[in-house]
């Protein structure tokens, strides 16, 4: 028996969370998905599931992921939910990284952030909170970082309270001002979360 | 030219000798980076300074005598 979800507009991990659902009740579902996050986030889904996966993509830019699963193969690794109900989210919460010596964390916060796009996968979503806002600023040291981190697609979201208590929002340079509703929801709904 | 080529990096033996040189290229201006040491590069330290080739005698003179520098190489 074959299933077919809609998952068009949803918000990650939506689409996720249907497939994985879908899954468990019949060997054959397709998924029609309007973002490429959500592409990989299946795509990741139906691998650790032992999933034979096929993905088209459409005229309209919306993709249908078809996902059949072998009866009785045993998928290849043990099933990581943790992994695949979300995004890897990593929350950037000082300009300092780990607690001691303030002039070393930020060092290691810089070469932190030089790091990211060598992750593999790289994160869906980069948050800003705190001093953390402050590395996204005019003259911050990490803006060229942050700047190819965005243009590979990476959700920067920088918290508009924070830059607002510092004085610094007129000097935003990179990313998105967002609210806590965004932040506590995109932390909440990550596969995994990132705190250096 | 590649991303590999237009860089030099600076290694130290220290990252106390790698924080002086950054606060003496800011000083005077001198554009560069600290990045972690590459992994294809062993260093002690684990951060450099990253310039680009046309600032590499600038960027000597201005260190030369009040760091140590263990190399300065290609990226």
């Amino acid at each position: 028996m074959a299933k077919t979800i809609d998952a068009k507009g949803l918000a990650c991990p939506q689409p996720v969370l249907l497939t994985k659902k879908a899954l468990g009740e019949e060997n054959n579902v397709t998924v029609t998905v309007d973002n490429e996050p959500a592409v990989a986030n299946i795509t990741r889904l139906g691998k650790t599931m032992g999933c034979t996966l096929h993905i088209d993509k459409r005229e309209d830019g919306t993709f249908q992921i078809h996902l059949s699963r072998d009866a009785g193969k045993i998928p290849s690794a043990p099933l990581d939910l943790s992994c695949a109900t979300g995004p890897l989210v990593i929350a950037i919460s000082s300009d300092r990284m780990g607690r001691g010596d303030d002039e070393l964390g930020y060092v290691l916060i810089r070469t932190f952030i030089h790091t990211i796009l060598s992750l593999e996968p790289l994160p869906h979503t980069v948050i800003f909170y705190n001093t953390g806002v402050k590395l996204t600023v005019k003259d911050s040291e990490s803006l060229d970082d942050l700047k190819e981190i965005e243009k590979k697609g990476i959700a920067v979201i920088v918290c508009g309270t924070c830059l607002n208590y510092f004085g610094i929002t007129k000097n935003l340079s990179v990313g998105v001002i967002s609210n806590m509703y965004d932040i506590a929801s995109t932390m909440a709904g990550a596969g995994r979360l990132v705190i250096p | 030219m590649t991303e590999m080529e237009k860089y030099h990096v600076i290694l130290f033996d220290s990252v106390h000798h790698a924080l002086r040189s950054e606060k003496i290229l800011k000083g005077m201006g001198i554009p560069h980076k600290l990045i972690p040491v590459p992994r294809h590069i062993s260093s002690d330290c684990g951060v450099c300074l990253r310039f680009t080739i046309d600032l590499r005698n600038k960027i000597e003179d201005a260190l030369n005598g009040k760091v140590d520098i263990y190399e300065i190489r290609p990226l």
